[in-house]
């Protein structure tokens, strides 16, 4: 369904010396229909611009996007806009995702008006069957955003998502400023969507506990860079990147200092400044992905 | 410190918010007790009661004793001389809780100035010796810096710094992780427990794998009141209160079993017990009776009619 391949992006920084900066550098992964690839690394990684591009929200400077077949990259925008209802977005903070002076039914009939999916006579009764569907009651439709908590409104953009049986979803920590029992029933929620509709999923969080339980297949960022892709089972089972072993040591392996913004990345491998098992060679020389069993790729020295 | 009977309420145009209601509990001298809680609950208010950091028209009873004197009824000068020598406290969000325009070395040393009553130079120093205790790399240069030239990990250092630099014997920590990466989280959960070994600590949080790591004691939080409390085993091991073992059970490394509904507000609680809405074994007497904290097991406690183990 998804397939990107040496996705790039470069922002210039610096005002009296332009220099490059990579957020994003040579990403590969492709995602089948019906399943979710979960998307893990710590803040600044450049997690968040992976979807970004691939929605081209942000223009790539190289790779390759192909989604259902079609190279989104070679699009015009006119296309683009036709295809973009298939492919939708879920962010983190729900309360600024809506508008704050649409009531709630407005704002789910938004995407149904502007892409004339339903016609108009049909669009209130298709509004209350999202609203129940994403378990929400029929009289929240009148209400507004500050009215309804946290986890109501992820169900909202939720219901607003659905709106347009898109293909492909991209979530961006969908749950991060939930409580954990909110978070469970939202989550819950996607997976029970994602069983009906048969929606492809990208699933892009810090939380490994949430990944685990979310993904068929997982892919490990540092610094612009996957190190670690594999099935959900094989990644956590036999996690062979330093990196990816100590995110889920709970705790148990120590990382020292911190990672260094994308406008000093290290020479040879990115992580080897933290690195608990660096060798001569990780300084000097960027390790390349190995497979090291079906479908497993590790971008480590010492594999 | 021994609290017993607290209520901190405030008055709003919708009703008053019962935001802790009636809260006994008490802390040793070394220990960490930790208070989980889902947002709004409470949890927050009860810390910044303690320290007597509330709006001036939040309403205070009950007592709070805290070696032999209550700090309910201290005067704000003696609130004053305890803030940050006997009990201090490591606010969340160190982004916002630090002054954005004064160098990160002046805000500590200010705290100890106004604390110890140290001159300039010796708190000047005393603040790099702190910066330096919490692992901050050449901390004399680190010390001429502002907020923003720090991350995020390093300003949740700073703020560790700042509750202990005048070796107060009892710490309030509200959320010392929020927002932080794991391996930061990691590394701040670390330097916690050797900070605060010696120390009676409240770690106020609603992470449990944190709160897992660093506490003797947990007690869970609902609606204002405190619903269970034990050793750290008993409530991960032997959970008693329906929702502590929702709580646990909708950890996604627990199965992700969420609990129906959402937590009531301080102002409109249900009656009877305030759980029993969202609670699947709740039965007449639940909803008729709000049930007393008893002692279930030795140290075990826990507010429910049908506790069982």
């Amino acid at each position: 369904m998804l397939e990107v391949e040496g996705l790039t992006k470069q922002f210039s920084s610096g005002i009296m010396k332009k220099r490059n900066v990579s957020a994003v550098d040579c990403v590969s992964f492709h995602i089948k229909k019906g399943k979710t690839l979960g998307l893990v690394g710590e803040s600044g990684c450049g997690k968040t611009t992976i979807g970004r591009l691939i929605l081209r929200l942000v223009e790539p400077t190289s790779g390759k996007v192909v989604f259902d077949g079609i190279d989104l990259l070679s699009l015009k925008r006119s296309e683009l806009r036709k295809i973009r209802p298939r492919m939708q977005m879920i962010f983190q903070d729900p309360d600024s995702s809506l508008n704050p002076r649409l009531k709630i039914g407005t704002s789910i009939a938004e995407p149904l008006r502007l892409h004339g999916t339903v016609p108009k006579d049909e669009r209130a009764q298709k509004i209350m069957e999202l609203v129940e569907t994403v378990g929400l009651n029929p009289e929240h439709v009148n209400r507004y955003p500050y009215q309804l908590s946290g986890g109501q409104n992820q169900r909202v953009v939720l219901a607003r998502i659905l709106a347009l049986n898109p293909d492909l979803i991209i979530a961006d920590e969908p749950t991060s400023s939930l409580d954990v029992s909110v978070q469970a029933q939202i989550l819950n929620l996607m997976r029970d969507l994602q069983k009906k509709f048969n929606h492809t999923y990208l699933f892009i969080s810090h939380d490994l506990e949430v990944v685990k339980i979310m993904s068929d297949q997982i892919a490990v960022m540092y610094l612009g860079k996957l190190v670690e892709v594999g099935e959900t089972t094989d990644v956590y089972n036999n996690a062979k990147h330093p990196y990816t072993q100590a995110l889920l040591s709970s705790r148990r392996i120590l990382l020292k200092g911190e990672t260094p913004g994308p406008a000093d990345i290290p020479t040879g491998c990115r992580f080897h400044p933290r690195c608990p098992q660096k060798q001569d060679k990780c300084a000097i020389e960027e390790p390349e992905p190995v497979e090291v069993e079906k479908g497993h790729y590790v971008a480590c020295h010492l594999v | 410190m021994r609290i017993s009977d607290l209520k901190t309420n405030f008055p709003t145009p919708d009703g008053i918010v019962r935001a802790v209601d009636t809260i006994d509990l008490s802390i040793r001298d070394t220990e960490t007790f930790g208070l989980i809680g889902e947002t709004g609950c409470g949890k927050t208010v009860l810390g910044l009661t303690i320290m007597r950091l509330l709006h001036p028209a939040a309403t205070m009873e009950g007592e709070i004793i805290y070696k032999g004197k209550n700090l309910l009824e201290a005067s704000e000068a003696e609130m004053r001389t305890i803030r940050g020598r006997e009990i201090a406290i490591i606010l969340q969000n160190p982004t916002t809780s630090l002054n954005p325009v004064m160098r990160v070395g002046e805000q500590i040393a200010e705290a100890i100035r106004l604390h110890q009553g140290l001159n300039k130079k010796d708190a000047a120093a005393k603040a790099v010796e702190m910066l330096d205790a919490v692992r901050i790399p050449s901390p004399s240069q680190r010390a001429n810096e502002y907020p923003h030239e720090f991350s995020g990990g390093m300003k949740q250092r700073v703020m560790i710094a700042m509750g202990l630099a005048c070796n107060p014997s009892f710490i309030i920590a509200d959320e010392p992780t929020k927002g932080l990466d794991v391996t930061i989280k990691a590394q701040i959960v670390e330097l916690m427990k050797e900070m605060t070994e010696r120390k009676a600590m409240l770690l106020i949080t609603h992470d449990l794998s944190v709160a897992r790591e660093l506490c003797d004691r947990i007690a869970l939080m609902y609606a204002g009141e405190l619903v269970e409390y034990a050793p750290l085993k008993g409530i991960f091991e032997s959970p008693l209160h329906p929702y502590t073992r929702g709580f646990l059970g909708s950890l996604p490394e627990r199965g992700l079993v969420p609990i129906p509904g959402m937590s009531p507000s301080l102002i409109d609680f249900p009656d009877g017990c305030r759980f029993h809405p969202r609670c699947e074994h709740a039965t007449e007497v639940c909803r008729r009776e709000h049930p007393e904290l008893v002692e279930f097991n030795a140290g075990h406690f826990v507010r429910c009619h049908h506790a069982r183990s």
